[in-house]
């Protein structure tokens, strides 16, 4: 069992995007299915892909209009009907916005300083704390254990409060800092890891231990390599939560300086929406691409990734 | 399966109790760290936010202590009983709408077709539950617009006059709504099309045999084995529908009046607003006590519909 929990991760991911090419071999079979009518079938396919496909438009049209609203001269970003491809390419709304109000290079930069910190220590600190919770015995491990696992159930707003409190008695509130040391350890990253490292063989630790590694060089040398999807797993969840982060970086930040990406475009929305149309979207456009490179490059691993602790749990 | 080992490990423990002393040790350091985290930045704060919920604290003065004042404050305000009962609202059409959006769509991606198809649709379902909510709320609030968004354009073409979305006490939680499920369907439906890849061919082609129809196909023999996708996601859309905001703030700004605010938007207004932070922590740990409680009824429920194989 566990031998096969080993692979049961890795096959997770080829199961979930690979499980289709079981298919072409039903390409020679469905002599039954032919009795029953072929037609009945391949109508309810096209049923079944004409609303998919109008779901889909329905999904990608509002980042189309982005990206062509992006590129209109301001008199035009509200032209009716909407043109959906281009007709002009009025690059300087992508200056313009770099160069506005909002100084967004630099918050971007801020995201990705908080997202990368976050990340790095959750990475460091999550795979050790949910070995130790897997594979080494010590008093207190199972209530320890579930204690922290009860703050999976505490909300943001629960502790938003006192974290101000505590961020502005140590001089951290509008400082980067008081979004990143919270985000260095978390239970999720436990809880994840301690699955996976349930799911190694024993054996392989055991052979490592009687072979006279230590504790610590059987984790680092071992179970860690091992562990290299489930980590990667948990580095991209957190990155990807820290980067989409609005609630707590909304209140622990307070200037423009050093806002994160997502404050900085509600800043340049402004109060009701104002803001200069063809520009804010050339900001989203910009806000949004590095989310879409990462997925065009890395679509079925970020699915498996995210999906994994849903179908696992 | 466990049990060679430990027995293995007893023996190891009762040679060398030094090493059992030294896997301990090993142990506590390993979770030191995770363990420091979350006793300053959660155990710390959920207790400190219990103590001030029964203080009066305007940062000004030093939190002085009033018993359950802020509690019994909270039943007669009409602003929290209404935010309270926007949020119901959000949780309500989360959970129904995400899941019943996103369980068909896993359905149909689930159908025989080409694997090109596939992969397109289920990048584009997903894609809107990787971007962040401030952006797709940003773009949202831009295609709602009454007179120059696209939506009521489109709406117009088949005769319908220009709806109020983001100004209208009728339509602002609508539009709040639409937006959030438009972005969270695409996560639940990976976790239903996972799950319906589970489900063994041959039990649904015997039943068929038997002579199941689709319906009675999907209702008795699908759903009950998915049931363990349905309790992941509806748990997950409660909690996440408790705690909507940043779609509001760019969409509505919670209006107009309060008509689309959400619980969470008022307490932060509370707090960091009208540095009202004793009232606000007792807002804070009643939406905690809430969700905790609402959480623990659906892992006591799950016992009763959610199989096991």
């Amino acid at each position: 069992m566990s031998n096969h929990a080993v692979v049961s991760l890795p096959a997770g991911e080829a199961g979930a995007t690979e499980a289709r090419p079981v298919l072409p071999g039903d390409r020679p079979a469905p002599i039954a299915r032919r009795r029953r009518g072929v037609r009945r079938v391949s109508a309810g396919q096209v049923v079944a892909m004409v609303l998919l496909g109008l779901g889909a438009v329905a999904m990608i049209a509002p980042f189309l209009w982005m990206l062509t609203t992006s590129l209109r001269s301001p008199g035009h970003a509200y032209d009716l009907p909407p043109q959906w491809l281009p007709t002009e390419f009025r690059w300087s709304n992508f200056a313009d916005a770099v160069g506005g109000p909002v100084p967004i290079l630099r918050n971007m930069l801020n995201s990705a300083i908080v997202a990368i910190a976050t990340s790095v220590g959750m990475i460091v600190t999550a795979p050790m704390a949910g070995y130790a919770f897997a594979r080494l015995r010590f008093p207190g491990r199972s209530s320890i254990f579930v204690l922290l696992l009860a703050s999976l159930m505490v909300p943001a707003q629960v502790t938003i409060i006192p974290l101000f409190l505590m961020m502005s008695s140590w001089g951290l509130v509008d400082n980067l800092l008081s979004l990143i040391l919270p985000g260095l350890t978390g239970a999720l990253g436990v809880f994840l890891m301690r699955q996976f490292f349930l799911s190694l063989p024993e054996s392989i630790l055991e052979a490592a231990r009687l072979d006279g590694a230590s504790a610590w060089g059987t984790y680092r040398l071992v179970a860690l390599p091992l562990a290299r999807n489930g980590v990667s797993t948990l580095g991209i969840i957190t990155f990807l939560t820290s980067w989409n982060a609005y609630f707590a970086p909304s209140i622990l930040l307070s200037s423009t300086e050093t806002a994160t990406l997502p404050l900085a475009l509600v800043l340049l929305l402004g109060p009701y929406g104002a803001g200069n149309l063809a520009q804010v979207m050339a900001a989203t456009v910009i806000a949004i691409a590095p989310a879409f490179v990462l997925f065009l490059l890395a679509q079925r691993w970020i699915i498996a990734s995210l999906t994994q602790s849903g179908v696992k749990g | 399966m466990r049990s060679p080992t430990s027995s293995t490990r007893q023996a190891a423990g009762t040679w060398r109790t030094s090493a059992v002393r030294r896997e301990a040790i090993t142990g506590y350091a390993f979770i030191a760290p995770s363990v420091l985290g979350f006793v300053v930045f959660v155990l710390g704060p959920v207790l400190a936010a219990i103590y001030l919920s029964l203080t009066k604290y305007t940062i000004l003065r030093p939190p002085e202590l009033v018993g359950l004042d802020n509690y019994t404050k909270m039943l007669g305000d009409e602003r929290l009983l209404q935010t309270y009962g926007n949020t119901f609202v959000y949780v309500a059409a989360a959970v129904v709408l995400i899941n019943a959006v996103a369980l068909a769509a896993a359905v149909l991606i689930n159908q025989h077709m080409p694997r090109w198809l596939t992969v397109l649709f289920r990048s584009a379902y997903f894609f809107p539950y990787l971007v962040a909510l401030v952006y797709v709320s940003i773009i949202w609030q831009a295609l709602f617009q009454k007179d120059t968004g696209i939506v009521n354009y489109y709406l117009s073409t088949i005769g319908v006059a220009p709806v109020d979305w983001l100004n209208s006490p009728s339509m602002s939680k609508v539009t709040v709504i639409v937006v959030d499920t438009w972005r969270n369907i695409g996560f639940a439906m990976l976790i239903y099309v996972a799950a319906l890849q589970e489900v063994p061919r041959d039990v649904v082609e015997a039943s068929e045999i038997d002579g199941a129809g689709p319906w009675q196909r999907f209702r008795r023999i699908v759903l009950p084995m998915i049931s363990q996708a349905t309790f992941f996601n509806v748990t997950t859309t409660v909690i996440g529908a408790f705690q909507i905001y940043e779609s509001i703030i760019v969409l509505t700004r919670g209006g107009p009046g309060d008509s689309s605010r959400s619980v969470v938007m008022y307490l932060t207004e509370k707090a960091f607003s009208s540095y009202d932070m004793g009232y606000a922590s007792a807002i804070a740990v009643s939406l905690f006590a809430l969700i905790l409680v609402v959480t623990l009824v659906q892992f006591r429920m799950r016992k009763r519909w959610v199989h096991y194989e």
